[in-house]
């Protein structure tokens, strides 16, 4: 099967949270201070006026990274969190007993309690929403007006994702501590 | 086992100080029951643990019960598993605390895991075994069984082969458990400050400070502070093993400091840092948990046993300082610096403060701890059975 990840034309990103809004829509993600499956993280310009650097200004969109080797899936205790078959991680509601372990174990917070399962919940890629039904892109990608997203199969390497990759520098976060992310940002 | 009806089980003697204990054990049973009940209400938004806290107050006093009973576990073990005589009047006193601390402890903690039902159906069904808290958990499980069992064969029917083998068992068992609880957090990837052999050596090390802490009180309280000649020396040797392990702490806790430090490593040094500037450390971990005990053992010589019993309260006070800093201080660092939104500061250092609720849940584990044990001692002769 396919090995989904995402590339980020990150530089593109204009701060809209159209993204945001998407998901929740997509995925049901109810309103409240710690439920959101993505975010944009931004960082203020740096200096004194007038020597503001205007490049260190930076819209970061992220969510979870859908590591290759997750840390969130090691340290579970009841394998509630799993790889499906197209390498996204996933949490199987039914076997989570909420000991939030992996929020702890995540190095990106990409982990939140949905309040109506009462379980751990994140980005799945649109995995039962969206590829459910046979659609090739995620919400977030869908909606983004400048294109900042590219979704798609790593292991196929004439998909769009494989082509910006082997063409484009980028860089992982947190890529030292050797959890294989799977968003890629262009720079 | 001592023959008992109801009635004599709730009557004691009306010594200001019994007097004193009835009533923090009532009102801490009190609490217990309405946090408990908060939870079942409300679920986790009874707690203030959050989407980047979230782990609290719970999971340190689930960690400080447990490392209560393993601590007992190790001690009773020098008399009863290794066979040094002054200690072997321990076994029966120091094993029935570590089943009531460990009870207690899965008490406070099924009231923090989410689902303990599923818990215990997939624990068996899908094993995680890459999981700490899968070992830890399990682990804990048989070591209970073990402990009971090790119990059972003290002071109901006496049979020291049994109880010995059982012993050896537990303490096994309670050790591997014990170390992979300090897994759970040295095994952290994304947590710099926790992350590394330091916590699974630290914690067996720690509970053993607890465990001689737990019997100098027990025993301040069983004599009531009037020592036979048989206790007094038990516990003066005590008191140099434990003035050992106070200052191997403080070795240890010198080198973890200065490692975290030196070189400057990203979120490392800047947590261990702050953390260390908090009261909660220098004055609860250090002042309480190691130096007031520690000084009264070296300039006594280990023999004033009195004053060692008081210092034992300060020492449990600090080691549940150790406990709190232990959870809060792995996850203090965010993982994400950027800020979300505009109406929001950049993300600092995380600010958790327990809710009612869970100071209620936590801290009336204590309360059950006090309660199981007074039954305890009413129902068992904890003391040295001479037939031993
Ligand atoms: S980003 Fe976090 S939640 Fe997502 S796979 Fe990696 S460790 Fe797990
Ligand atoms: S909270 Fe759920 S998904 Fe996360 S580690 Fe625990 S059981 Fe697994
Ligand atoms: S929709 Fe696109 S441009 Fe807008 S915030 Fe999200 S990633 Fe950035």
């Amino acid at each position: 099967m396919a090995r989904y990840g995402m590339a980020l034309n990150y530089k593109n990103c204009i701060n809209c949270r159209a993204c945001e809004t998407a998901c929740k829509e997509e995925n049901g993600v109810l309103l409240g201070r710690d439920n959101y499956r993505i975010w944009v993280g931004v960082k203020e310009a740096e200096g004194e006026f007038p020597n503001i650097s205007i490049m260190s200004q930076v819209y970061h969109p992220s969510q979870c990274q859908h590591c290759d080797n997750a840390p969130c899936q090691q340290v579970c205790p009841t394998n509630a969190t799993y790889y499906d078959e197209n390498h996204v991680v996933r949490v199987n509601p039914t076997k989570c007993i909420l000991c939030t372990y992996c929020i702890n174990a995540c190095p990106y917070d990409a982990r939140y309690v949905d309040n109506r399962t009462v379980t751990v919940d994140k980005c799945n890629f649109c995995s039962d929403t969206r590829l459910a039904n046979g659609e090739t892109t995620t919400a977030c990608q869908a909606t983004c007006p400048t294109k900042v997203r590219v979704f798609g199969d790593l292991d196929d390497p004439k998909s769009e994702i494989s082509q910006l990759l082997a063409t484009k520098e980028y860089r992982r976060v947190k890529e030292h501590l050797g959890t294989e992310p799977k968003l890629f940002y262009i720079l | 086992m001592n023959s008992f009806s109801v009635k004599q089980l709730f009557t004691f003697e009306k010594t200001p100080l019994n007097l004193l204990m009835a009533f923090i054990t009532i009102g801490l049973l009190a609490a217990f029951a309405a946090g408990a009940v908060a939870y079942l209400i409300h679920g986790h938004h009874a707690y203030n643990v959050t989407r980047q806290h979230p782990w609290g107050l719970l999971i340190s006093m689930y960690v400080f019960f447990v490392v209560s009973s393993t601590g007992l576990c190790i001690i009773s073990s020098i008399g009863h598993v290794f066979g040094i005589p002054e200690f072997q009047q321990i076994g029966k006193r120091a094993i029935a605390g570590a089943i009531i601390t460990i009870s207690s402890g899965f008490a406070v903690i099924g009231l923090e895991i989410g689902h303990p039902m599923t818990m215990v159906i997939y624990n068996v069904l899908t094993p995680g075994l890459t999981s700490a808290i899968w070992w830890m958990g399990t682990l804990y499980g048989l070591y209970l069984a073990f402990i009971c069992m090790e119990f059972f064969f003290l002071a109901i029917k006496e049979n020291h082969k049994l109880s010995k083998f059982f012993g050896i068992g537990g303490l096994l068992v309670g050790l591997a458990a014990h170390s992979n609880l300090g897994a759970v957090f040295g095994f952290l990837i994304s947590r710099p400050s926790a992350n590394g052999v330091f916590y699974p050596v630290y914690f067996i090390l720690s509970a053993m400070i607890t465990g001689c802490y737990l019997v100098f009180l027990m025993y301040g309280f069983r004599y009531k502070m009037n020592f036979p000649e048989k206790v007094t020396v038990m516990l003066t040797k005590l008191s140099k093993i434990l003035g050992m392990l106070l200052a191997v702490l403080i070795f240890f806790e010198i080198w973890k400091i200065l490692t975290a430090l030196y070189g400057d490593m990203p979120e490392r040094a800047a947590t261990i840092l702050h953390t260390i500037k908090h009261p909660n450390f220098w004055f609860g971990e250090v002042i309480l948990g190691m130096l007031i005990p520690f000084t009264i053992i070296l300039l006594s010589n280990a023999k004033a046993i009195k004053a060692t019993i008081y210092a034992s309260i300060t020492g449990m006070i600090g080691i549940f300082f150790m406990r709190y800093d232990l959870v809060h201080d792995t996850l203090i660092y965010p993982m994400t610096m950027l800020k979300r939104s505009e109406y929001q500061l950049p993300p600092t250092f995380l600010e958790y403060f327990p809710s009612p609720a869970e100071f209620a849940v936590g801290f009336g584990g204590i309360g059950l701890c006090l309660f199981l044990y007074y039954i305890a001692d009413k129902v068992f002769n904890l003391d040295e059975s001479h037939s031993h």
